[in-house]
Order: structure tokens, then C-alpha cells, then sequence
């Protein structure tokens, strides 16, 4: 692609103060993209060492799937052109996030290796499995009228599904749940980082020893993957399939959290709505759900590093340089979504990009979507009334990374249990996924998990 | 009215065969839709035409 010499200055006319790991830019979010959108849908931002913004839905577009000029690569040993990944700024760990850190073709063969376990037919097997765990979270808290959807519910049914998948014993959740939602809101500097960081610890230990048990005597499930792979013809070493690893977990916890707790609390702001949604379910809840995915967008956005210089979505690049693809901004354009900022359940042509574009396609978005629509549809069931209090509810500070919640308590009228409780789900849960071997991919097991 | 999926742009979004489940097949293991071969059926025609608006990578067009 050729390109006319010009200068940086010139190239980096369009200048925006872009900082979003701050509270101020989650309290003028709305504000913030409709200003960028207006006038400069790609711009240079001087914060964390420079780096560019893209904001604008087309050219989120056409930045997302160049994979050509964009590189998703993390290096941190410096072993090919030392770039950073998608985090920006650059987190400083010397490890890679996985398959979304890596271009092709490596991050081919790990997605090729994974889908069998990920696509719409193989996460549907799981769906009897998912409303179990559901049913019983639910149960916990049904007889009191008082519960806390992220803590109660949302925390819990990805996190159980997620360990399913990977072939870790369910009841291990409670190990990985804590790190994972707290790394992601806990800054650096708080006086609770010690205790985090044991939690951390736990969890990875836990994981290894998961990666050599799995290995010394196989069981299905994602890990059983990656522990017998062979990528680009060589076999990994641990520390990638631990990245891999985490990868799968980070993406397959906190994010579902994020939007279910944010459109729970949207629906009790809303209860016409809510109410709508409920008798309409068998038309509405698939529109729904993808409009709270653009309105709320729980990831949102990643970073790239251009890979070589070239011009793109009518700017110049040079190889190095970082940009933030805003899947959040770019949710609110509205030259593709009419009345951007406000949530139409009945939205069509929402061609958003909370799960990004191009190849790097959030693998687990069909688990993401599945378990939100069962936690949605049962708390609509169970607690049609719940009202969200205002007063508890926590989001986090900052949305730099999740744009999640702490708390999200609620009262609702009481109602009964109905069957057992989550422990005694977990634990016959266990014994299904392993005589029904659930966790096998969908080339070799296809039919639904079969409840007794 | 004939859809297509363009096989290289299609990334397994699924919001077609959620709009339009019996004019978008998913592969079972990768979620990476084909349309099916022939007309779409005038009653479903609005339904192809909100699957073209909503594709995130743009990946369905009409057979001209």
C-alpha cells in the first residue's frame, strides 16, 4: 500500500485527550463518543506514550479486520518485533494473553483447535447443565426477597460452566471466581492487592495442577485440548497453554457478569419494559440481548500494534505505532444506530461490535449469549417483581478494562425452592459432565447433556 | 430474492441463522454460516434482508 510522505504532525491532525482508565471517562462516556464520533472518528491521543483511537463504526470496521497491517502480537522477550498486545498501556507481564495476544498462523491453530468445543452446537449441549446451576443459585436466596444478582447469580453460573468446559471440577469455581473479578477492578495501589494476590496465586496453582492431572490421565474438555496440541508443528510449552488457559477463564467469566448485572438493573429501571420483554420473550429475548451487548458493551475495546505502515480508514500509519479499537464508541454511532444512547429491545440491523470483528471474534460469544439468556429468562420467572436498589449497587470505577459491577443487590417478593440446592447441583452436575462426558468436543459428542 | 455468505468475510457471528434459522445453516463446528441454495420464500424475504443489515462483518449480499 503506498503512501504520500508526510509529517507526523500532519498525520496526527486529529488530536483527542483519550484517557479511559480514569472515573471520569466512565461518568462522560456518553459525552466522550458522541464528541469523537462527531469529529474525529480516528485520532491521536498523547496518553500512555501516544497512541491512536479509533472511535467510528466504519472505521472500526476497517481497522479490525486488517489483519494484514494489524498485529495482535504480545513479545515480551523481545523474541520477534517486541510488540505489546492488546493491552494499552502495556500491563509489563511477561506473559501472553493467549491466542488473542498472537497472529496468525498460531492464533489460527488454536482457534481451529477450540471452536469444536465453543460453536453454537457444541455450547448448546450444555444448556440443561446451565439451567440447573441457575435454578439452584436462585434458590439460595428465593425464601429470603433479597439477593445480589453479581455475587448470587452472575458470578456463578459462568464461572461453573466455564470450569465444565475446561474439564476443572465444578466445585473448584469458588477458587477462580474472586481473582478473576477482582483483578479486573482492584487498582494497583489498594490495600486489598495482598490478599489478591494470594487469591492469584491459588487460582494458578490450581490451574497447573489442572494442566499436569489432565495430562497424566486425560478427561475431556478444553484443557484435554491443549495438553495433547501441536501448533504450527511444535508443541507448546506450559506457560503458553497456561496463557491459553487464563485467556478462556478471563473471557469466560467477568464479561457475561458485566452485562448481565447491567441489563438486570436496566430492566428494573425499566419494569414496562421488563415486562414487555418477559411476555415477548420468544421474539424479543435474542434483539434484546444483542442491544444490551452494544449498549453496554462489557469489553470495550482492545488494542493492536500496526505492523506495517500503510493508510487505513483514511489515515496514515506508521509499523509500531498502537491503536485502541473502541468497540464502545463505535456501539454509539449514530450513522449506524438510530437514537444510540438509548436502549430499543426491538432494535434491528444492530450489527454492533461487542464481541470485536474480523478474526479475532470473541470465541466464547455463544457460550456468553446462551448463559445470559437462562439467567435472564429465570430471574423473570422466579422474581418478577425484583427491584434493583439504587444505593447498593456498585459499578466499577473504572471501565478501562470491564465495564462490570461489584454489587447489584435486589429485593423481590419471596418464593418457593424448587429442587435442590446450589452444593448438592454442583455436586450431581459433576457426576453428569463426567459419565456423559460433556465436555468432549461436538466432532465427537453431539447430543444434549440428558438430566436425571 | 437469492442470499449468499461470503465463506472468507463470515466469522460466526450467528446473528443471521438467529434471525433467520431456515435460511442460514451453522456449521456445528465453528458456527460459520452457508445459505441455503435456491429462493427465499417471499414471506421470509424481510427476514433475509434484517439478516444483510445485521451481519457484523457484512459478510451476506443478494444473489443478483
Amino acid at each position: 500500500m503506498s503512501t504520500e510522505p508526510v509529517t507526523d504532525d500532519e498525520r496526527k491532525q486529529n488530536r483527542y485527550h483519550f484517557d479511559r482508565h480514569t472515573p471520569e471517562y466512565r461518568e462522560q462516556f456518553t459525552e466522550v463518543a458522541a464528541e469523537m464520533l462527531d469529529k474525529c472518528p480516528v485520532a491521536w491521543s498523547d496518553t500512555y506514550d501516544g497512541h491512536w483511537v479509533a472511535a467510528g463504526h466504519s472505521e472500526v470496521f476497517e481497522l479490525a479486520r486488517s489483519a494484514d497491517y494489524l498485529s495482535n502480537d504480545h513479545d515480551p522477550a523481545n523474541e520477534r518485533r517486541g510488540y505489546q498486545g492488546i493491552s494499552i498501556p502495556s500491563p509489563k507481564t511477561p506473559f501472553r494473553g493467549g491466542f488473542l495476544e498472537m497472529d496468525p498462523p498460531e492464533q489460527r491453530h488454536y482457534r481451529q483447535l477450540l471452536n469444536p468445543y465453543l460453536s453454537p452446537a457444541a455450547v448448546a449441549r450444555w444448556e440443561p447443565l446451565v439451567d440447573e446451576i441457575v435454578r439452584a443459585s436462585l434458590n439460595e436466596k428465593i425464601e429470603t426477597g433479597l439477593i445480589d444478582f453479581v455475587d448470587d447469580l452472575a458470578n456463578i453460573v459462568p464461572a461453573v460452566l466455564t470450569l465444565g468446559m475446561l474439564g476443572i471440577p465444578l466445585e473448584h469455581w469458588d477458587i477462580y471466581v474472586e481473582p478473576i473479578h477482582a483483578s479486573v477492578y482492584t487498582p494497583p495501589n489498594s490495600p486489598d492487592m495482598p490478599r489478591l494476590q494470594a487469591s492469584r496465586l491459588a487460582m494458578r496453582d490450581d490451574m497447573m495442577g489442572q494442566l499436569a492431572a489432565i495430562r497424566a490421565d486425560p478427561r475431556p474438555g478444553l484443557i484435554d485440548a491443549l495438553a495433547t496440541a501441536e501448533i504450527n508443528g511444535t508443541v507448546p510449552p506450559d506457560f503458553e497453554l497456561l496463557g491459553v488457559i487464563s485467556l478462556l477463564i478471563g473471557g469466560g467469566f467477568d464479561t457475561t457478569t458485566a452485562l448481565t448485572s447491567h441489563a438486570l438493573e436496566w430492566l428494573s429501571e425499566h419494569p414496562g419494559q421488563r415486562e414487555r420483554l418477559s411476555a415477548e420473550r420468544d421474539t424479543l429475548l435474542n434483539p434484546a440481548t444483542e442491544e444490551f451487548l452494544r449498549y453496554f458493551t462489557p469489553a470495550p475495546g482492545d488494542g493492536r500494534t500496526i505492523s506495517a505502515d500503510c493508510e487505513l480508514a483514511g489515515q496514515q500509519f506508521k509499523e509500531g505505532e498502537r491503536v485502541w479499537l473502541s468497540w464502545a464508541m463505535s456501539n454509539r454511532d449514530p450513522s449506524v444506530f438510530p437514537n444510540p444512547n438509548e436502549v430499543d429491545l426491538a432494535r434491528s440491523g444492530n450489527r454492533h461490535h461487542s464481541f470485536g470483528l474480523g478474526i479475532h471474534r470473541c470465541i466464547g460469544s455463544n457460550v456468553a449469549r446462551m448463559v445470559f439468556k437462562r439467567m435472564v429468562t429465570a430471574v423473570l420467572d422466579r422474581m418478577p417483581d425484583y427491584v434493583c436498589d439504587p444505593a447498593g449497587a456498585e459499578h466499577y470505577q473504572t471501565v478501562g478494562i470491564i465495564q462490570g459491577m461489584k454489587h447489584l443487590p435486589a429485593t423481590f417478593t419471596p418464593g418457593p425452592r424448587i429442587g435442590d440446592g446450589l452444593e448438592e447441583t454442583i455436586a450431581r452436575m459433576q457426576v453428569m459432565v463426567d459419565e456423559q462426558r460433556l465436555a468432549d468436543p461436538v466432532t465427537v459428542r453431539k447430543g444434549a447433556a440428558d438430566i436425571k | 430474492m437469492k442470499v449468499q455468505v461470503d465463506p472468507e468475510r463470515c466469522q460466526g457471528h450467528t446473528l443471521c441463522s438467529m434471525i433467520a434459522p431456515a435460511l442460514f445453516t451453522l456449521n456445528d463446528e465453528d458456527g460459520h454460516s452457508t445459505a441455503v441454495n435456491g429462493e427465499v420464500p417471499a414471506d421470509l424475504e424481510a427476514k433475509a434482508t434484517e439478516a444483510i443489515r445485521s451481519c457484523p462483518e457484512q459478510a451476506i449480499s443478494v444473489i443478483p
